[in-house]
């Protein structure tokens, strides 16, 4: 079932590729309604997939081939239509429907249900255009999710900050940053499955949540997560024994990280492409664990596959080496693979310099805090003006220097650590009450 | 006994000359006028408790505290004032040195803890020298340079000498000729002797009894001239004179050094630098102070300091063979340029002719050029001549 959505978006991707249609200005929506069904002898699961908005305009399913039908869905099982209502408040959004396709699996479990839900997520971390709108029915129980963002003129988001921000601005969105582009050799193995032309693969890298604003507050990155996308920006299914095992081959200790290990199989297939956890550091310094609770961040790795054959320009042939490149991905990457680990320990590097030279910087302000409070209260302590000491155990509400030593520690610590400088490149909204709410967290480009 | 068996009424009435004419254009302070400056401890301890009390309430406020350093660096920050010099304006731009920037926060740092050591020296009344306070604590500060500077900045930020902070430097400036003056802690130091130079106190507030009949004081730009003239026995010959050399460009003790003895004695002051753009850079110096220690400037600076030599105008005159001059360098001319550009030479039109000489001429020669006329020539010939017919500017 999961391919066969797959198959429905590059579909519509490929064609609005074709028809050159420039991703950020292209929106919809994508209905995805999967309901089931129990027969005399088994259950089954239907599926019914519709499209609507201008990113599938010129798609006409009446006249779509039934060839292409075929090579679409060779396994698929036709089904029952679904509930026109569903169908209602769809259009009501989006228009009229381009493109609608039904399909059912036999002897299927509600676990499906989940892998569709995380694919249907990573497909929307790197399509931000479309609203997608997921509904799952088992028994009585209606499980609904939808995705989407807020598209400004960069890339925006609806982050929920960290909890420890009780109050001020809070950026919300992320901030991709493109890496280099790799070219890969294709191997015999694809070359002689009809795999030609150029492949090559992009990365990007999002830290988030965002913390430029807040230059001394200290971090920690605790996941990184690998994206795959195809070429036609649908993702990759399955996990990846590449990058399972990409770990033991980075030198973690170049890019700054104590070590990395892959998630568990279960982990993978729920949350998504290849996440892996990093280790962090003993501390020791009981001075470094009062400190403000690091904000934990997390790394995504978008790997973007990308194609061209100029030989290759019929829908249903560039849909059909999609489907190659990913039956032999991991041939193409285990025959690039010191490139490949190469780029990604690059991508790695570049990104956490600046978290590394934010750790340098807390320790530089924590060793001068210590100095700054010695110095001030050796000073308070030492002097017989009576004035200038009542002054200052006025000024922080203490009665005597010990509680005075305390409170100027934790009033160093507080406005150090929550210094907010602001920066255009970031979305700051102004972080209210945040209402205790049953929708799960979106993290989007 | 004076050179050459003139008399010394002779040989000096050049300097009792400008002597006189000294001192009827410049208010001459008495000591206690000079003294009115100092500060008390008390009002010391009070200025940095005020620094701190700065620092808490911003704490109390939930706002990063920081610090206001007078920019003792930014020319825009100078104003020349002919009585005293190069002097700082009142409301300069400051550099803002905060403690919530990463890049700020280690100088917030050093500055609070140069501040406790000067408040327990006041406290106690003892004293010690920017290299105790660097050796202390080597890895906060890195440098002695850091260290020095602090010191300088606290003392500008807080208006008040760096004597009075009891923090001490190293002088590194020698001393001879007519003079004998006690020390602080009752050490009599005479200058007189003919072989050996002394070396310039480093508690130059804290000298008393400064007993001289020397005609004249002479600033020696480097010490291996300082060292030549001590050899010739330059004071015994000029007698009763002083010379005195910062090696260079001048430390502090010794420019308080030189406007102490001005203060006291009200005797011509002559330089003697090499005929070069850097030599002239220090002389002006000694007269008009520098843009760092502008805060300072009324205690640090003598206008009144006259130009001996080596003059370009010299080098033409006494025909100095070609082969000893040296052609300008790059760095020399702009310098050059610079200084002619400098408020303070609008003042002395005789000194922008030598300079412009200069400019023209493309040469520069240093004072033991003049050894290229006769071994003795400085010594014998060069400065007794200058010295009994005016040849100062």
């Amino acid at each position: 079932m999961l391919r066969e959505i797959q198959q429905v978006l590059r579909f519509v991707q490929l064609l609005g590729k074709r028809r050159q249609q420039s991703g950020l200005n292209v929106k919809g929506g994508l209905l995805v309604l999967v309901w089931t069904e129990t027969g005399p002898s088994v259950q089954s699961l239907n599926c019914a997939v519709a499209a609507a908005g201008p990113w599938c305009i010129g798609i006409n399913m009446k006249a779509l081939q039934p060839d292409l039908k075929e090579c679409m869905f060779p396994c698929a099982c036709p089904c029952l239509p679904p509930d026109p209502e569903e169908l209602c408040a769809f259009t009501d959004l989006y228009g009229s429907l381009r493109l609608l396709l039904t399909f059912q699996m036999k002897d299927a479990s509600p676990e499906w249900c989940a892998r569709i839900e995380t694919f249907l997520h990573t497909y929307s971390l790197a399509n931000a255009k479309i609203k997608i709108h997921f509904k799952f029915k088992f028994s009585q129980q209606t499980f609904q999710r939808d995705f989407s963002v807020k598209i400004k003129n960069k890339a925006g988001g609806n982050q929920r900050p960290p909890e420890c921000v009780k109050k001020g601005c809070w950026c919300q969105g992320g901030h991709p940053v493109l890496g280099d582009r790799l070219p890969l050799s294709i191997p015999p193995a694809a070359m002689d499955q009809g795999l030609f032309g150029e492949l090559s693969i992009q990365a990007v890298t999002l830290l988030s949540p965002c913390v430029l604003q807040y230059p001394n507050l200290p971090t920690q990155l605790t996941h990184i997560q690998v994206l795959v996308y195809g070429p036609s920006n649908v993702p990759v299914t399955g996990p990846s024994t590449f990058f399972q095992n990409l770990p033991a081959h980075l030198d973690c200790q170049e890019v700054g990280l104590h070590g990395l290990h892959c998630s568990s199989f279960k982990d993978l297939v729920h949350s998504g492409g290849t996440v892996y956890t990093v280790e962090q550091e003993n501390c020791e310094d009981p001075e470094q664990e009062s400190s403000p609770a690091p904000i934990r961040q997390s790394l995504l790795l978008y790997i973007f596959l990308q194609h061209s054959d100029p030989f290759t320009y019929q829908l249903s042939d560039m849909m059909a080496t999609e489907v190659l490149i990913e039956r032999h991905l991991e041939d193409i990457l285990n025959n690039n693979k010191q490139a490949v680990t190469k780029a990604v320990q690059t991508e790695l590097k570049n990104t956490l310099k600046a978290q590394n030279q934010r750790k340098k910087n807390q320790q530089k302000m924590r060793s001068a805090a210590e100095v700054i409070l010695g110095s001030s209260l050796s000073i308070v302590s030492s002097s017989s003006n009576m004035d200038f000491r009542n002054a200052c155990l006025h000024s922080m509400k203490m009665s005597d220097t010990y509680d005075l030593s305390a409170s100027l520690r934790e009033s160093l610590r507080r406005v150090t650590s929550w210094k907010f400088t602001p920066k255009n490149i970031c979305y700051s909204a102004q972080v209210e009450e945040y209402p205790e709410s049953d929708e799960p967290t979106r993290t989007e480009i | 006994m004076s050179l050459m068996g003139s008399s010394v009424a002779e040989l000096f009435s050049a300097i009792d000359k400008l002597r006189a004419e000294l001192l009827n254009n410049v208010e001459v302070l008495t000591d206690c006028q000079r003294v009115e400056g100092e500060i008390s401890h008390g009002e010391i301890l009070s200025l940095i408790e005020n620094v701190i009390l700065g620092i808490v309430t911003s704490l109390s406020k939930d706002e990063a505290p920081f610090l206001a350093l007078p920019d003792r660096s930014n020319w825009a920050n100078i104003s020349f004032d002919s009585a005293i010099g190069l002097r700082m304006t009142l409301g300069s731009s400051v550099t803002t040195i905060r403690s919530d920037c990463p890049s700020s926060v280690t100088k917030f740092a050093q500055i609070l803890k140069i501040f406790v050591v000067i408040y327990k020296l006041v406290q106690s009344n003892s004293y010690a020298t920017k290299r105790d306070i660097y050796y202390n604590n080597t890895q906060l500060f890195g440098s002695q340079k850091t260290v020095d500077s602090i010191v300088d900045d606290i003392s500008c930020m807080l208006k008040v000498p760096r004597r009075s902070l009891h923090v001490l430097a190293t002088s590194k400036g020698l001393i001879s000729g007519d003079l004998c003056y006690m020390e602080e802690d009752g050490t009599r130091i005479d200058c007189r002797s003919c072989s050996a130079a002394a070396a310039v106190s480093s508690n130059i507030a804290g000298i008393r009894n400064i007993v001289s009949h020397a005609k004249f004081i002479m600033i020696v730009e480097k010490d291996a001239t300082f060292q030549r003239l001590l050899d010739d026995d330059f004071c015994t010959k000029l007698s009763p004179c002083i010379m005195i050399t910062g090696k260079g460009v001048p430390d502090v003790n010794s420019r308080l050094m030189v406007r102490k003895l001005w203060d006291t004695l009200h005797i011509p002051i002559l330089a003697l630098v090499d005929a070069d753009p850097h030599g002239i850079e220090i002389m002006c110096i000694y007269k008009y102070g520098s843009v760092s220690m502008s805060f300072e400037a009324h205690s640090l600076t003598v206008p009144s300091v006259m130009w001996l030599g080596l003059l370009p105008s010299d080098l033409q005159r006494l025909r100095v063979p070609e082969d000893v001059l040296i052609p300008l360098t790059k760095r020399d001319e702009s310098k050059l340029s610079s200084l002619l550009k400098r408020p303070y030479l609008a003042s002395q039109p005789e000194w922008q002719k030598e300079m412009e000489l200069m400019q023209q001429s493309k040469v520069k020669a240093e004072i033991q050029s003049l050894a290229a006329i006769a071994p003795d020539f400085l010594t014998n010939i060069y400065l007794p001549n200058k010295l009994r017919y005016g040849g100062w500017v």
